[in-house]
């Protein structure tokens, strides 16, 4: 590998085309298709998309290993059902609510888990998550509990679902890019890679690791209120871990701490396990098994190997 | 005197606890990773002993063994192809040492909970009692056949590991490799072995764990989610890492929930051990008998 081609900003550059790229190919996508179905499935891999990129902005990029984005997204398609269902709140004001509640939620857990690392870090998240989750599934006066909440549609044309989720698809890639390429994304990758180092050079740990937990949980309500908006029904089952298990196996297999790894990671992902489900319902033992098997032996992923193979043959060319 | 009937069967439950958790103990003792696959050590155990009791028609006595056994080559397995790289020290690490563990484990349960949902099916199976007694009361204690012959043979295993990692060569070896492995290591005990052990007596104790409470829980695939729950949060009350702390938290922790659930909410009384985790990691990290368990 050339010491340039090496180069974190060059990576990114790359990275960011990439993720592009595989941006483009969703947007033609309803050309060649055009049934309901196939395009729902293909609005939830969006869905998951998002909530890969938000999990990756923490675990990838900041080097802090959440178990909860399953439970931020429940939380913020619960906050526009919830809005509605007490106080008929309409869409236009529940969505944003649900944005900006789960980011003040992720500042809040960001500031609580501060000290905490590797397994203290997942249990504590995962306790979050799991009391969460609880706590909606047991408040039947509240939430109406298992049964769960309807939610208003914010458009009935399932074309325009899909241009709604891959624009907000495209708003989380390029709001991502411009932050990894910033300060800030440089801040988040010396917090991942030595915490008391950055530390000891400056960097307002406290302040970019609660912005990362502020952000990335922000994504995943996003991707949630959005969902919940689209399906019409809100569950506890959002939360489930089962669905953080998902988002991680996707990550891990695109390429965990890059940005098109994540997004090719949950389209190729949840498209397969789509097809998979007609053929004998394996999906979850071939992905949990694949997970396995990337983290132990093929660490950096898809599109790591996709970017080596390429480096690779650069520098063949190049003496 | 309905507070002694809760006291004496939370004190059962924390038997059952104590089971699960004291193998997380010292995996996180010596290891120093949560393994997140903990619960379905669990729910395999509980379907060994219900498959090979049922399918075999022989005594459930005897099925038991069965369930240990898979326990133990499971968490042997496990160590062997994906704790390795753990202490063989990788050179570069994408995803970085900690979240390693989290990953694999995480995916290790996953893996199993579906491959038994595949193969056995996602129905609940109802498990043959070790006895056949119903219901009694001892004085104003309610208990059940099953569960007292579960208790005792929970509390016997507990003293013989107890024995075990006080009194055998193995165990002091045990002790020996979580205080400081190189040291261990260069006292001449082989780690590796040691660390299979460990994973070993883990599964067997987990796996036994289900298989004892099989009839009273009617195992399903997702059986272990709440058991392992309830062993991180021992984990973490009783100190990580202290198989000592994680007995008196399993206890603890047994007769705290069966009051909790009278006397506050039985809605939420899964969520209380949640609380009582977070808490604990954010107040008092090293638990009751660990060592620091924050790192700055």
């Amino acid at each position: 590998m050339t010491g340039e081609a090496n180069l974190w900003s060059r990576r990114l550059a790359t990275d960011f085309r990439g993720a592009l790229v595989v941006l483009a190919v969703t947007a033609l996508a309803p050309l060649l298709v055009r049934d309901t179905y196939t395009l729902g499935i293909l609005i939830v891999s969006m869905y998951f998309a998002l909530l890969a990129l938000g999990w990756n902005l923490l675990a990838g990029f900041t080097g802090q290993f959440s178990l909860a984005p399953a439970a931020f997204a429940m939380l913020g398609a619960y906050t526009p059902a919830l809005l509605a269902y007490h106080l008929r709140a309409p869409l236009t004001l529940g969505l944003p609510a649900g944005i900006i509640g789960t980011a003040i939620l992720g500042w809040l857990l960001g500031r609580v888990v501060l000290r905490l690392k590797g397994p203290y870090l997942a249990l504590t998240t995962l306790s979050f998550a799991e009391i969460a989750r609880m706590m909606i599934a047991n408040s039947h006066e509240f939430t109406r509990g298992d049964q769960g909440l309807n939610v208003s549609a914010v458009t009935a044309n399932r074309l325009g679902y899909y241009y709604l989720f891959l624009g907000l698809l495209a708003l989380v890639v390029v709001l991502v890019f411009e932050l990894m390429r910033s300060r800030v994304g440089r801040f988040w990758l010396a917090i991942r890679d030595d915490e008391t180092g950055a530390e000891s050079r400056g960097i307002d740990v406290v302040r970019y690791k609660t912005l990362a937990f502020a952000l990335s949980c922000a994504i995943c309500g996003a991707a949630g209120a959005l969902y919940g908006t689209f399906s019409q029904l809100v569950s506890p089952e959002l939360g489930l871990l089962l669905q953080t298990g998902l988002v991680i196996a996707m990550v891990v297999i695109g390429g965990i701490g890059t940005l098109t790894g994540p997004l090719f990671g949950a389209l190729l992902v949840y498209l397969t396990s789509e097809w998979m489900r007609g053929v004998g319902n394996i999906q979850m033992i071939v992905f949990a098994a694949l997970v396995i098997l990337f983290a132990r032996f093929f660490r950096e992923g898809l599109w790591g190997f996709a970017t080596r193979l390429r480096a690779r043959g650069a520098a063949e060319r190049v003496p | 005197m309905l507070q002694l009937d809760l006291f004496v069967n939370g004190l059962v439950f924390g038997l059952f606890y104590a089971l699960m958790a004291v193998g997380l103990a010292m995996i996180f003792g010596v290891l120093k990773v949560v393994n997140f696959a903990h619960g379905e050590f669990y729910m395999i155990g509980a379907y060994t002993y219900v498959l090979v009791a049922l399918k075999l028609g022989i005594s459930p006595w005897l099925a038991l063994p069965f369930a240990a056994a898979a326990g133990a080559a499971l968490g042997w397995i496990v160590e062997r192809t994906l704790m390795r790289p753990l202490y063989e020290g990788y050179g570069s690490w994408a995803i970085m040492k900690d979240e390693y563990a989290v990953v694999v484990t995480f995916g290790l349960s996953l893996l199993l909970i579906n491959l038994v949902d595949k193969v056995v099916g996602p129905y609940p199976y109802r498990g043959p009692m070790l006895t056949e007694t119903s219901r009694f009361a001892l004085g104003p204690v309610m208990l059940n056949g099953q569960k007292l012959i579960a208790a005792g043979v929970s509390l016997a295993l507990l003293v013989a590991l107890a024995v075990f990692i006080k009194r055998s060569l193995w165990g002091r070896q045990i002790q020996a490799v979580a205080q400081n492995r190189f040291g261990a290591s260069l006292a001449g005990i082989d780690a590796t072995h040691t660390t299979s052990l460990i994973f070993s007596i883990s599964g067997l104790l987990a796996a036994l764990a289900g298989a004892l409470l099989a009839p009273l829980i009617n195992p399903s695939p997702d059986v272990g989610a709440f058991p392992a729950i309830k062993s991180y949060v021992i984990v973490v009350l009783g100190g990580m890492g202290s198989v000592w702390g994680a007995m008196i938290a399993s206890l603890l922790l047994g007769v705290l929930e069966s009051f909790f659930a009278v006397y506050v909410s039985y809605d939420y009384r899964d969520a209380f051990g949640l609380l009582i985790l977070t808490l604990v990691l954010l107040l008092r990290p090293h638990g009751l008998l660990g060592e620091r368990a924050r790192e700055l």
